[in-house]
């Protein structure tokens, strides 16, 4: 008998358990206090703030979870198909909010907080990115943006015979045409470094400087196949795979931290975030002998994100309250300066805190005014809700023409008709 | 008869059921039920995010035949399974038997050959590609040692395969070494005895005695090994430049297995249903190649 009475009471012990277990996931915590977690991949510089936050509001407890960027649009996905799990206040990437616009019925319209008052706050194409419904619907408060510039190597410019200077390595290359007459004069003076880490970031650069991409701004079809802005960016970084001057490297993997750490190549194309992953790829013995020089083709977008509210949350008002002050302008120029990530608000990119701002690390190169100035002249590109499906198609042809494996062209026209299914 | 008995009687009846209940309990929660319901949304149009589109019947699956994708990815799956499995058991094979003679420290090199198995396999895979680079990685500048040009680990299929099947080697022979030292060590000694007797070499006493006396376990190991070889998916998934941000493996797929597929379709792409439909497809896949190395591995086995 008492063997049954103990088989039941272990089986009574363990639904409880697994009731207990699904019960979780946020709420309160036990001392009566708000808890929030916020969701984010990389550095968004949020450490201190969030502390700074929780003295002054001593009822709100939050949390920071990081995980890498896919990984974290993946989960994020997952997430909001299961309907528990998100965190409270969850950051979309500019390439991926599109995406998540489609699904806008799993998160808080900001709007019903009052965020329609925040709209001054932002570049214009920054807010517009955040919202839908005609700006009726305020999905996510953008954080950073990305304006370009382009980091190259002081000590192989000089071993090639090229100025050094960043003014003048900025006038060697007002188009990428003349950036890859520069790469013909490298690579014939140093045969042994490669100009570019990667023939992808060159492509996406030039891509972001066109009003469209992948997809008609008018209805969202896909045009990847008839515009001749997709085709003419692809073969002009292919040209650079083809000969051989580029490292055929996937962007900021470990062989791209290795390849820098060695310092086998030249240039890349580096959006303010990027700097900081320069820095740790590089190292400290490196430091100075990277610079910063204005970009082939003007300013251009990459990059930046967005700060939303997932419906499934406890808190929604909180969460915004906490997203809202995150992404003042007051904030985002503290974060500049702690990660480097440039403001997506007039208000802060002009404040002269921020264009004042130097980089040591890049031979004390002016960061604040060179991308502050690349932000002005920005108009973003028109990205698809199905432009994180298309994208990697392209990347991977690519990638096949610096491996060798296919000519331009046969790449190009694989990657159209996968595009084609992809974006169906 | 008292109500003590009867509760007695109860007891010896349904004790055993409450007892073995929480296994079927949870292989109902988390196998059985994702199995169905997989199959379930196998044949609708099933976004990610949105959920149910429409019932679509067999539409998934048709396309799944159509599709050049899904049929690299079963080559490459099989591929990828040859070339880690079959060297993998022969190696753990030869090296229980090692560990079965009377070595010195022998619980260190028993102890030893596990090790590969309890590291993570994130930070194998992550040492392997280091390992395997094309610039700068260890294996190309050995090779460059011997005169051998510098191959590019992860463009070349052969040499992709290579590449990841090493990493599955490493990591599962030992395991398997365990498993067939277990085995060996309950062989009769008596039967080794006599063979040395009647004057047998060492090779002859391994094939005609310790291989046909742990046939089971050989059997064993080779069906447990298909069915991990059939999902392989870290390795390769952790290989690949690109990560999970392409997920296709390599630029060219030379690489995807198919669970790298069904991951690439409905994380990536959001399309469940068709994932849903490759998961089933794959399902069907082991449950076949299964069955086949049985009977192979049985008839083999019993011929020793």
């Amino acid at each position: 008998m008492s063997r049954t009475r103990t088989a039941s009471t272990t089986a009574a012990a363990l639904a409880a358990a697994l009731v207990a277990g699904c019960g979780g996931g946020g709420g309160d915590a036990g001392d009566g206090k708000v808890k929030l977690s916020i969701g984010i991949f990389s550095d968004f510089g949020y450490t201190n703030l969030i502390e700074e936050y929780q003295a002054a509001h001593p009822n709100i407890e939050v949390e920071q979870r990081t995980v890498k960027m896919e990984q974290h649009h993946t989960q994020l996905a997952t997430q909001l198909a299961g309907g528990r799990g998100a965190a409270d206040i969850v950051a979309i990437e500019e390439g991926n909010i599109t995406q998540f616009r489609q699904s806008k019925d799993k998160f808080v319209n900001l709007a019903d907080y009052g965020a329609k008052e925040l709209e001054g706050q932002w570049a214009a194409w920054k807010w517009n990115q955040g919202t839908t419904d005609d700006g009726n619907f305020v999905l996510g408060l953008g954080t950073d943006m990305g304006s370009l510039a382009l980091c190259y190597r002081r000590d192989l410019f000089e071993a090639a015979g090229l100025p050094t200077d960043r003014e003048a390595v900025g006038k060697l290359w007002p188009t990428w045409e003349e950036y890859l007459e520069v790469a013909d004069t490298f690579s014939a003076k140093t045969p042994d470094k490669k100009f570019v880490d990667t023939a992808q970031n060159v492509y996406k650069a030039i891509l972001d400087q066109t009003e469209e991409g992948y997809f008609a701004k008018a209805d969202d079809s896909f045009i990847g196949d008839s515009n001749p802005k997709v085709e003419q960016a692809f073969t002009l970084a292919a040209s650079l795979g083809e000969k051989k001057q580029t490292g055929a490297l996937a962007p900021f993997s470990q062989d791209w931290n290795v390849a820098l750490k060695q310092a086998s190549f030249a240039t890349t194309t580096c959006p303010a975030w990027a700097l900081a992953l320069i820095k740790a790829g590089a190292g400290d013995e490196a430091a100075g002998k990277w610079d910063v020089a204005a970009a082939p083709g003007g300013g251009g977008n990459w990059g930046g994100s967005f700060l939303a509210v997932p419906k499934q949350g406890e808190h929604p008002k909180e969460a915004y309250e906490l997203a809202k002050w995150l992404t003042a302008p007051e904030q985002q120029k503290r974060i500049f300066k702690e990660t480097g990530n440039l403001p997506s608000e007039p208000a802060a990119y002009q404040d002269p805190e921020v264009t004042s701002t130097v980089n040591e690390y890049f031979n004390a190169a002016p960061v604040g005014q060179i991308f502050g100035n690349s932000a002005e002249s920005l108009e973003p590109t028109y990205r698809g809700a199905k432009d994180a499906k298309v994208t990697p198609v392209f990347n991977n042809a690519l990638s096949r023409v610096e491996t060798g494996k296919q000519s331009t062209s046969d790449a190009f026209d694989q990657a159209v008709g996968e595009a084609r299914d992809a974006a169906k | 008869m008292s109500w003590r008995d009867k509760l007695g009687r109860l007891d010896t009846k349904y004790t055993p059921y409450v007892i073995i209940a929480p296994f079927f309990v949870v292989f109902g929660v988390f196998g059985l039920y994702p199995l169905l319901h997989t199959a379930w949304v196998s044949l609708h149009d099933w976004q990610l995010i949105d959920g149910d589109q429409g019932f679509v019947g067999l539409a998934n699956y048709t396309a799944l035949l159509a599709d050049p994708n899904f049929w690299n990815a079963l080559g490459n799956t099989i591929s990828l399974f040859l070339l880690s499995t079959v060297p993998q058991l022969f190696a753990a094979l030869g090296l229980a038997a090692l560990l079965d003679r009377g070595l010195r420290g022998r619980a260190f090199w028993r102890a030893g050959v596990l090790l590969p198995n309890v590291i993570s396999v994130a930070a194998v895979a992550l040492v392997f590609a280091q390992l395997f680079g094309r610039d700068f990685g260890i294996v190309n500048a050995l090779l460059g040692v011997v005169g051998i040009d510098p191959v590019d680990w992860r463009a070349q299929t052969w040499a992709s395969h290579l590449a990841i099947s090493s990493m599955v080697v490493w990591r599962w022979t030992g395991y398997n070494a365990l498993i067939y030292l277990a085995a060996m060590q309950s062989v009769p000694k008596d039967l080794y005895e006599s063979a040395m007797l009647d004057g047998a070499s060492r090779r002859r006493v391994f094939w005609s005695i310790t291989v046909p006396s742990i046939r089971p376990t050989i059997l064993f190991t080779v069906i447990v090994s298909t069915i991990g070889g059939m999902q392989l998916f870290v390795e390769p998934q952790l290989f690949d430049p690109g990560g999970t941000a392409t997920g296709t493996g390599g630029d060219d797929r030379q690489f995807q297995t198919l669970v790298m597929y069904l991951y690439e379709k409905g994380f990536r792409l959001f399309d469940a249903g068709y994932s849903s439909a490759v998961a089933w497809v794959l399902f069907m896949v082991v449950l076949v190649v299964a069955v086949v190395n049985f009977t192979v591995a049985r008839r083999i086995a019993s011929k020793g």
